[in-house]
C-alpha cells in the first residue's frame, strides 16, 4: 500500500529525513520508535503533505501512485489519515461539522452521495460510545478547550468515521492516563482490517502493549536502523534508545 | 488635502423648494447650523481615516440635477427582506416613510415629525444635513411589551441619476418594558448613492432593549449612519451591528450612560472586501456610576480595501463602579487590507474598571492544515476558519427573529470574500 524510497526531507534548510525505506502492506500495523529528534513526526507529516517540510530526494507511492504530487486534501480523499500529536483547537467549528464536511469531502471523491443526516448522527453516536465519548462532544468546537485525552480521542473518532486505507497515529500515546491510553488503543484495534494498515508513531513501548504490531522499526537520524517484530519495542525499552545510536554507528 | 465643499445654494435652493410644513423652520434652522459647522473633514480628529469627499460629490451632483426623487420599486426587495425578518416593518424608501407593512396597536405608537411640534434635535454637521433634507422623520414609543420585533428598513435605489436620502428616527422604549429592534440598510441599483441616518433611543428605566442593526447596503454606495443611545437606570441595552455591504461607510454608535445601574452591551461584525471602507466609530460616555459597558468587534479583510475600529470611553469624574471593556479583533486576509484600530480611553473617576485589547492576525495555517489533512480543500478551509471567527458574534444576535437572516448574510458574503483569494 505504501512504499517509502530513500525519502529525505528538510523542514528550514535542516535536514530531517536522511535515506528513510519503509514497506507498509494493508493489515500490517508498523510502530515507528525513536529517540526524540529522530524524524518520526516529520514522517508522519510528510506522508499526510505539510508543505513546509521539503522532500529534496526519494519517493513515496500509495496505491501504486506517486503521492508526494498531492495536496493534503486530495491525500485525505484517498484514504490517508493523520491523527495529530497536537491536535489543533478551533473555536467555531463545531465537531459535528467538520466530521460531515471530512466524510462527504471523501464521499464526494468516491462519487457517491453526500452523507444523510440521521445515518451520520447514529454513526457518529456509535463510534462515540465505543471510545468513551459524550455525544455533547459533537457539538463543540472542534477540541476546544478538550483535555489531552479528549482531544486524543476525538483524533480517533475521526479516524473511526472516516474510515481510512491508511492511519498514521502520531504519538497518540502522549498525555494519556492509563484509562484514556486504553480506550484509544480499544478504538485503533477495532479498525484493524485486513484491508487497513496502521503506523503507530511513538516514543515509548506502553502504547504497543494495547496495541499489538506485526513490525516494529527504530528510526535514528532519519534513517531506520533497526525492523524486528514486537520483540525489537521491549528490547528498546531494556536498553534504552543509545542502544540503536551505538548499534547504527557502530 | 483639498476636499470637495458642499454647495450651500445648491442646498439652500433644495430646502427652500420643499414642502412647507411643519418641519420647515428645523430645516432652516440646520441649514444656518451647517452653513458655521460645515462637514467634518480630514483634519477632524474623528475624521481622520474617513473621506466625505464622495458623499458631498455625490450630493453636489443630486442638488444640480434639483435634487430629483428616486422613484424606482423597491416592493420587490422590500419583499424580500421583511420576509427574511419577521418583525413589525416601519419602512423608509428613498426617504420617504411607508408604513403600509406596518401593524399599529402592538404596544407601539409612531408619528410622524411634520404633525408635531417637538424640537428636531441637531447636534453635529451631519445631523444638520439630515435635518435639513428631511421629508419627515419617524418618533416611535414603545409603551408596552411588544409580542414581535420592531424592524426599521432604510432602503434606498440609485438607478439613472446620483441620489441622496435622509432617515431621522427616534426611538423611546417606556419604562419596565422590553422591545426588541431590527434597524435593516439596504439599497439598489447601479448610480452613486449616498444616505445619511440618524437614530435615537432612549430606554426607560428597568427597560431591556435589544438591537441588531444590519447594513447590507450595495458595494459603492456611500453610508453614515449613527445610533446614540441613552440609557435610563437599570435598564440594559444589546446591540449587535454587522456591516455586510456598503462602499463608503462611516457607523457611530454613541452610548450615554447618565443612570446608575445602566448597562450597554454592543458588538460589532465587519466584513470588507475590494472597494470597501467601513468605519465603526464607537463612543460610550460613562457619566454616573455604577455602570456597564462592553464592546467586541470583529472585522475580516480581504482584497483591497480599509477598516476603521474606534473606541473611545469617557469615564467622567465621580462615576465610580463604572466597568467598561472593549475589544476589537481582525483578521487580515490580504497585504492589500488596512485596519486602522484605535482604543481611547479617558479616566476621570477613582473606582473604575477598565479593559481594552485589540489583535491583527492572520488565518491559523496549522489550523487549515489540520483541516486539509481531513480532507477539506484550502478554499473550504479558510471560509470555515473565518465563518469561525465570525459566528460568536452572530450567535450573540440580541434579536432572535435576526439570527438566521444575519447568518445567512454573513455566509454569504464570507465566501464572497474568500473567493478572492489572499494576495
Amino acid at each position: 500500500m505504501l512504499e517509502i524510497e530513500n525519502l529525505h526531507s528538510q523542514i528550514g534548510g535542516t535536514d530531517i529525513l536522511r535515506g528513510l525505506s519503509l514497506n507498509v502492506n494493508a493489515g500490517e500495523v508498523h510502530a515507528i520508535m525513536g529517540p526524540n529528534g529522530s524524524g518520526k513526526s516529520t514522517l508522519a507529516q510528510v506522508i499526510a503533505g505539510h508543505e513546509e517540510y521539503v522532500v529534496t530526494d526519494g519517493s513515496v507511492t500509495y496505491k501504486g501512485a506517486d503521492l508526494l504530487s498531492l495536496d493534503p486534501e486530495e491525500r485525505a480523499r484517498d484514504g490517508i489519515f493523520l491523527g495529530f500529536q497536537y491536535p489543533v483547537e478551533i473555536p467555531g467549528v463545531n465537531n459535528a461539522y467538520l466530521l460531515k464536511a471530512a466524510m462527504n469531502a471523501k464521499r464526494k471523491h468516491l462519487g457517491l452521495e453526500e452523507i444523510d443526516a440521521f445515518e451520520f448522527l447514529k454513526l457518529a453516536k456509535e463510534r462515540m460510545a465505543m471510545l468513551g465519548m459524550d455525544p455533547k462532544f459533537l457539538n463543540r468546537g472542534v477540541n476546544e478547550g478538550f483535555s489531552g485525552g479528549e482531544k486524543k480521542r476525538n483524533e480517533i473518532l475521526q479516524m473511526a468515521m472516516l474510515e481510512p486505507s491508511l492511519a498514521i497515529l502520531d504519538e497518540t500515546d502522549s498525555g494519556l492516563d492509563i484509562d484514556a491510553l486504553k480506550a484509544v488503543a480499544e478504538g485503533v484495534n477495532s479498525l484493524r482490517t485486513p484491508e487497513r494498515a496502521i503506523v503507530l508513531v511513538t516514543h515509548y513501548q506502553r502504547l504497543l502493549d494495547y496495541i499489538e504490531p506485526d513490525f516494529v522499526h527504530v528510526l535514528s537520524e532519519g534513517r531506520i536502523v533497526r525492523s524486528g517484530d514486537k520483540s525489537l519495542a521491549l528490547e528498546l525499552e531494556d536498553k534504552g534508545y543509545d542502544w540503536v545510536r551505538e548499534a547504527a554507528n557502530g | 488635502m483639498k476636499q470637495t465643499a458642499l454647495s450651500l445654494p445648491a442646498l439652500r435652493g433644495v430646502v427652500e423648494s420643499m414642502s412647507d410644513d411643519g418641519l420647515r423652520p428645523a430645516r432652516e434652522a440646520a441649514l444656518r447650523s451647517l452653513d458655521t459647522r460645515g462637514l467634518p473633514t480630514l483634519r477632524d480628529e474623528d475624521w481622520k481615516y474617513t473621506d466625505l469627499s464622495s458623499a458631498i460629490a455625490i450630493s453636489n451632483q443630486w442638488l444640480k440635477n434639483g435634487a430629483p426623487a428616486a422613484s424606482d420599486d423597491l416592493q420587490g426587495s422590500i419583499d424580500e427582506i421583511t420576509a427574511a425578518v419577521a418583525a413589525n416593518w416601519l419602512i423608509v424608501a428613498n426617504g420617504v416613510i411607508d408604513d403600509t407593512r406596518f401593524t399599529p396597536g402592538d404596544a407601539i405608537d409612531v408619528e410622524r415629525f411634520s404633525a408635531t411640534t417637538a424640537p428636531i434635535v441637531a447636534d453635529r454637521a451631519l445631523a444638520d444635513l439630515n435635518v435639513a433634507l428631511l421629508q419627515d422623520g419617524l418618533r416611535i414609543r414603545v409603551h408596552a411589551t411588544p409580542e414581535r420585533p420592531l424592524g426599521i428598513l432604510v432602503i434606498d435605489s440609485a438607478n439613472d441619476a446620483a441620489a441622496v436620502s435622509q432617515a431621522n428616527i427616534e426611538i423611546c422604549v417606556s419604562d419596565n418594558c422590553s422591545a426588541e429592534i431590527v434597524e435593516y440598510h439596504a439599497s439598489v441599483g447601479e448610480g452613486d448613492h449616498y444616505a445619511n441616518t440618524i437614530v435615537s433611543l432612549d430606554t426607560g428605566y428597568r427597560s431591556q432593549v435589544g438591537y441588531t442593526r444590519i447594513q447590507n447596503r450595495r458595494i459603492g454606495h456611500v453610508f453614515t449612519g449613527r445610533i446614540s443611545a441613552a440609557l435610563g437606570t437599570d435598564s440594559t441595552l444589546d446591540m449587535a451591528n454587522y456591516d455586510i455591504g456598503g462602499g463608503l461607510v462611516r457607523n457611530d454608535v454613541d452610548i450615554n450612560l447618565a443612570a446608575t445601574g445602566a448597562a450597554a452591551n454592543f458588538n460589532g461584525l465587519y466584513l470588507v472586501g475590494d472597494n470597501q471602507h467601513i468605519d465603526n466609530h464607537t463612543s460610550v460616555e460613562h457619566r454616573v456610576g455604577p455602570a456597564v459597558s462592553s464592546q467586541e468587534y470583529r472585522g475580516i479583510l480581504n482584497g483591497s480595501c480599509r477598516a476603521v475600529w474606534n473606541g473611545k470611553a469617557i469615564v467622567f469624574e465621580g462615576a465610580d463602579g463604572t466597568d467598561a471593556t472593549q475589544a476589537n479583533h481582525n483578521l487580515l486576509l490580504s497585504e492589500r487590507s488596512e485596519i486602522d484600530a484605535k482604543p481611547e480611553l479617558e479616566i476621570y473617576a477613582e473606582d473604575v474598571k477598565c479593559a481594552h485589547g485589540t489583535t491583527v492576525g492572520q488565518l491559523d495555517e496549522t489550523a487549515l492544515f489540520y483541516l486539509q489533512s481531513r480532507g477539506i480543500d484550502k478554499m473550504q478551509g479558510r471560509q470555515m476558519l473565518t465563518h469561525a471567527f465570525a459566528v460568536d458574534l452572530v450567535s450573540r444576535t440580541p434579536v432572535d427573529a435576526t439570527r438566521d437572516a444575519v447568518n445567512a448574510l454573513v455566509s454569504a458574503r464570507l465566501e464572497e470574500l474568500i473567493r478572492v483569494q489572499a494576495q
